[in-house]
């Protein structure tokens, strides 16, 4: 690299060394020239044509840039507008660009029609030939064209050596062609006068095209670009061009066997994997018809027990006879339901890896993914506030109850991520009503309150709820296995207040609150009241006293005063 | 008009031992070397053809040094016959098995010392053809510069034969030539082959070129509003070279040599710009991406026009392998042909331009700076690195040679303002350049030094100044760049049965 007589020698250039920049004044100019690098720089132009003077000369002033005024250019032949081209007429058609970027197939043959120009030769012949005819008899250039155009194509066909061994195809041959081609797409036949006219003045036309074979060596009348005929003869002809190709051999690698190993893996692996969705596929649909098989057999069962009992005089115990199940699972399931829809739908679409199907995304999946995303935020939310919430007490004197109904089974509940099913309304109530008074609403009214979060104390038994109505219609929470962080209030006056509040777990708890404060009563006033709770209390509340508060599990219970279930 | 003259005459350059002496307009042959006048100065040229016309006996020359694109008919009145001529070797060293005879054109033994000659000689024959008016910009492409590749050889030949050959020394060389010619003869002919087996595989540039191909062949060609002056060989039909006018169709690219024939097929012609997709468009030029597999006659059709401005370029194999990027302009008569490059579709040596062309109607308009651009546009939407394919032509070279000085002018003027460090490696990524490229123009241009045991990149004050005069000329008159925002494309992915050229 460096010159011989270089006394320092160099380290090597890294290419990813990085270098200061400097601009040529930022060091000495003498040092510069001493360190000017004599490099052999590989221009890419070949060998014996690197010295051509113009491109040295050009290099040259390139490189120095001293000589600015120095032609820079390569001489070449020059281009002309050319003075006698009728471009408008040769150039007729007028473009006009569409607003999108074009897209096109079409090849030049398919473009260019008829694949046959005829020559000056030929337009004299036709000429002279029309001037012979009476003009319906005449011929235009567009079907002189075709004709020729068949001539050679099956002269081409029938005798591809026609220029070695002198072959003429006979006119009788070109007949069917002629007729094949007259025909076009269509199936019905010519009529006769039509074949007979077109065979007529094919005739004429075909003994112009086998005078002008035979002038021109019996070759194809078209000039055309010579291919590879022969490989000895061949490999020195520069005007033989467009050879094939060889095929660029794959070279075998271990990187190229692992690759299709893996390929084939995946390959097995995703057909298993649609193997097996099928197979999912296939029991789902056999449980489907299971469970309408049952359905069927409770129908049918009950249609007997109905008649019985009509029969018998039986009354009361109707309860039978509905379908209470599965309108209980179809609410209590709500939430998966919502979920299983999207789940299903994606899970055979993504693993099975076929890009089509995935790519077809359904609206009810991303409503249903949303929705699913949603709940489940509102899900964990309402944990956290539930959380956060363990210890409320509500110290208002008459405090609002705005919880949010928790089922309205007799016994406690166990408060954890199972909370939705604590959400199965009285049957009473329509799944759409539930709907509403669905956790998201709780979320909204938390903010409302203050909180504090009180400290988690794991060792405290698990925390269980439930609900009920107390006098005057009032919604109630209570709270079960939380009592305890009561008693560690160091608070003395607060936990000197629940002293009294032992006796009687039904009764309000009074707290010392003046009722106009208006302080509590801004506070009041921001809690809206639920209007799932104006509904369901008002329905539910006759029938309630049978079906809730067993009284022994009030007992167990150190009742809490209501708080904001969330 | 000359083909079947110089094909049996392919030792003409061989560096064997020439004997001199005066000539006559009938003694003189092909393969003589003669002193003809070409600018107002007189030059060694290569006889390489010889025609009779109605105003007397014409000779084809090849000028030492000068490109081939110069070569041209001279008539016997150019010749001095005062001086010397050198006569073609008497004994072939090797039979015409092949016409391909790379020998001829490395007669340019004498190119050694032309180079020696005096500056000043050279400087006064600059001004070259006297009506020609010098478009430049071919920029062509490229081909890995193989190192057993025929240009290698002959360098050594050249090397190996005139060894301080000083200006007119033809003989000197003469002792160590038939040594030397044996066995680049032998050299000459495995690299053929080596050749033709890579090109069988991929690629589009050649080192060798046929005798007869160093002729060209096509006198004029008539191509939209415009007649272009070939500069190379085109295997056109052989039929066209009676012709003193061929017609190509500007938009599919037919070639025609019958007036009648070239208006019969404009009727019939519904083409207007080429047929592929337009994958780029602003309101100067839009580019178009042709598969050449899916249109190989359009392709075919304008690799043959191209060939006749690139010198280097094959038209051995196919066009399947390659994706043609065509640049348009558009009127209200449709897109037209300004240039292209085309790129192999899978590259072995990492190419991204195998060949490249300006139209020479276009050239020295700017239009080859957009191209190149392009062409590295494409190369960052793929991630890679790229290069054009080897060898360049003269033109080539120089307007990659300005793209790529511009480009990291600007970058490291930049990096210089920061007080940075810049990497070789940087700058390729920046640019999608390969690092090669880089070192290359660094050195090329004399900013790569070594200075306090470190090297460093130094800008020359009149690269800067340069730079800072266009970046002011373009306040006035905006340079047309390629805005990578506008080009649609995706890299096209070929599944492995579309990959098989043999058709």
């Amino acid at each position: 690299m460096a010159p011989a007589q270089r006394v320092v020698r160099q380290r090597k250039l890294n290419k990813s060394t990085p270098q200061s920049v400097l601009r040529e004044e930022q060091i000495e100019s003498a040092e510069y020239d001493s360190l000017q690098n004599q490099y052999h720089v590989e221009t890419g132009v070949e060998r014996s044509e690197e010295n051509e003077y113009h491109l040295q000369v050009a290099l040259k002033a390139n490189s120095n840039g001293s000589e600015k005024d120095e032609v820079k250019e390569i001489p070449a032949p020059p281009a002309v507008e050319g003075a006698d081209i009728n471009y408008d007429e040769l150039y007729s058609l007028e473009f006009h660009q569409p607003d999108t970027y074009i897209r096109f197939s079409d090849t030049v043959e398919e473009a260019c029609g008829c694949p046959y120009d005829m020559t000056t030769e030929d337009d004299v012949f036709l000429k002279a030939y029309n001037q012979k005819k009476t003009p319906s008899h005449r011929c235009s250039e567009d079907k002189f064209e075709k004709i020729m155009d068949v001539f050679e194509l099956t002269a081409q066909s029938h005798a591809p050596f026609a220029a070695v061994d002198n072959t003429v195809v006979p006119f009788d041959k070109m007949k069917p062609e002629l007729i094949k081609q007259e025909m076009g797409d269509s199936t019905a036949p010519l009529r006769a006068n039509v074949a007979e006219k077109l065979i007529t003045l094919a005739k004429d036309i075909y003994e112009h095209w086998r005078e002008r074979r035979q002038a021109s060596g019996n070759n194809p009348l078209q000039p055309s670009l010579k291919f590879e005929t022969h490989q000895e003869n061949d490999d020195g002809d520069p005007y033989v061009c467009f050879r094939r190709r060889d095929v660029r051999p794959t070279r075998k690698t271990r990187a190229r066997d692992v690759q299709s190993t893996d390929k084939l893996k995946r390959l097995r692996r995703e057909i298993e994997e649609g193997r097996h969705l099928v197979a999912l596929a296939c029991h789902r649909e056999e449980l489907k018809r299971q469970v309408i098989n049952t359905d069927k057999l409770i129908f049918e069962a009950r249609a007997k027990v109905k008649e019985a009992k009509v029969r018998l005089g039986i009354k009361g115990d109707d309860e039978d006879l509905i379908n209470q199940r599965p309108q209980k699972r179809k609410v209590s399931d709500y939430p998966q339901m919502q979920r299983v829809p999207g789940t299903q739908l994606r899970l055979p679409a993504r693993p099975d890896g076929r890009p089509l199907d995935a790519d077809l995304v359904m609206l009810s999946d991303v409503l249903a993914q949303k929705e699913n995303l949603l709940q489940r935020e509102i899900e964990e939310k309402t944990l956290q506030h539930r959380k956060w919430n363990a210890n409320h007490i509500d110290l208002t004197r008459e405090p609002l109850s705005p919880v949010n109904g928790h089922g309205p089974d007799t016994g406690f509940r166990p408060a954890t991520a199972q909370y939705q099913y604590l959400m199965t309304p009285p049957s009473s109530v329509t799944s759409e009503t539930f709907d509403q008074p669905s956790p998201a609403q709780e979320v909204t009214e938390p903010a409302k309150f203050r909180y504090n979060s009180p400290e988690e104390d794991e060792n405290r038994s698990r925390p269980a709820y439930r609900r009920r109505i107390g006098r005057g219609g009032r919604l109630w929470i209570d709270r079960r296995g939380m009592s305890s962080c009561v008693k560690t209030l160091d608070d003395e006056i607060r936990s000197d207040r629940y002293k009294y509040d032992q006796d009687d777990d039904d009764e309000q708890p009074v707290y010392e609150m003046d009722p106009y404060d208006t302080r509590a009563l801004k506070f009041r006033a921001t809690i809206p009241f639920p209007a799932h709770l104006a509904q369901n209390s008002r329905r539910v509340e006759p029938n309630r006293p049978a079906v809730q508060s067993p009284p022994n599990s009030r007992t167990a219970a150190a009742p809490q005063p209501a708080v904001a279930p969330t | 008009m000359t083909t079947g003259v110089q094909a049996q005459d392919a030792t003409v350059g061989s560096p064997a031992p020439r004997l001199k002496g005066k000539a006559t307009v009938d003694t003189l042959s092909i393969g003589c070397l003669a002193m003809v006048m070409k600018d107002g100065k007189l030059r060694r040229a290569e006889i390489l053809s010889i025609k009779e016309t109605k105003s007397g006996r014409q000779f084809y020359c090849n000028f030492d040094n000068f490109n081939k694109r110069l070569d041209e008919w001279v008539p016997a009145a150019r010749i001095d016959f005062s001086q010397d001529v050198e006569w073609p070797s008497p004994e072939k060293p090797k039979e015409t098995k092949k016409a391909a005879a790379p020998v001829a054109k490395k007669t340019t033994t004498g190119n050694k010392k032309a180079q020696k000659r005096p500056a000043a000689t050279r400087e006064t024959s600059i001004i070259s053809e006297g009506e020609t008016p010098h478009p430049w910009a071919e920029f062509t492409e490229s081909q890995k510069a193989t190192p057993d590749a025929e240009g290698d050889v002959t360098m050594t030949l050249d090397l190996d034969a005139t060894p301080g050959a000083d200006d007119d020394a033809m003989d000197v060389d003469d002792a160590a030539a038939d040594a030397v010619a044996a066995k680049s003869q032998l050299n000459r002919d495995f690299n053929d082959e080596e050749e033709k087996k890579r090109l069988r595989h991929g690629g589009s540039m050649t080192q060798n070129q046929a005798e007869i191909s160093r002729i060209r062949n096509i006198s004029k060609v008539q191509f939209g509003r415009y007649d272009l002056f070939p500069w190379y060989f085109s295997p056109y039909p052989e039929c066209f070279t009676q012709e003193d006018l061929m017609y190509i169709c500007e938009f599919c690219l037919s070639y025609y040599g019958d007036l009648k024939s070239f208006g019969r097929h404009r009727q019939k012609c519904t083409l207007l710009h080429p047929p592929g997709n337009e994958i780029y468009r602003d309101d100067y030029v839009s580019f178009f991406e042709i598969d050449g597999r899916r249109q190989r006659t359009w392709c075919r059709n304008l690799c043959l026009l191209s060939k006749m401005f690139l010198d280097h370029k094959t038209l051995y194999y196919d066009v399947d392998p390659f994706l043609y990027y065509v640049m348009t302009t558009r009127d209200k008569k449709g897109c037209h042909l300004v240039g292209y490059f085309s790129k192999e579709k899978e590259s072995a040596e990492g190419y991204n331009v195998a060949c490249i062309l300006t139209l020479p109607q276009y050239q020295r308009k700017g239009y080859g700076r957009l191209l190149i651009q392009f062409s590295y546009e494409l190369s960052k939407i793929e991630g890679k690195l790229g290069s054009p394919e080897k060898p360049l032509s003269d033109l080539g070279l120089l307007s990659y040679r300005q793209y790529w000085t511009e480009n990291m002018i600007e970058i490291l003027l930049e990096y210089n303002e920061r007080e940075e460090k810049c990497s070789i490696d940087a700058l390729a990524s920046q640019l999608a350049m390969t690092s090669g490229d880089v070192e290359s123009t660094l050195q090329a241009l004399k900013m790569q030094v070594y200075l306090k045991a470190e090297h460093k990149i130094v800008i020359p004050a009149h690269l800067e100044a340069r730079h800072l005069a266009m970046k002011e000329k373009q306040k006035t008159k905006p340079k047309r760049v390629i805005e990578p925002g506008r080009i649609k494309w995706r890299p096209p992915i070929f599944p492995a049965s579309t990959r098989t050229w043999a058709w």
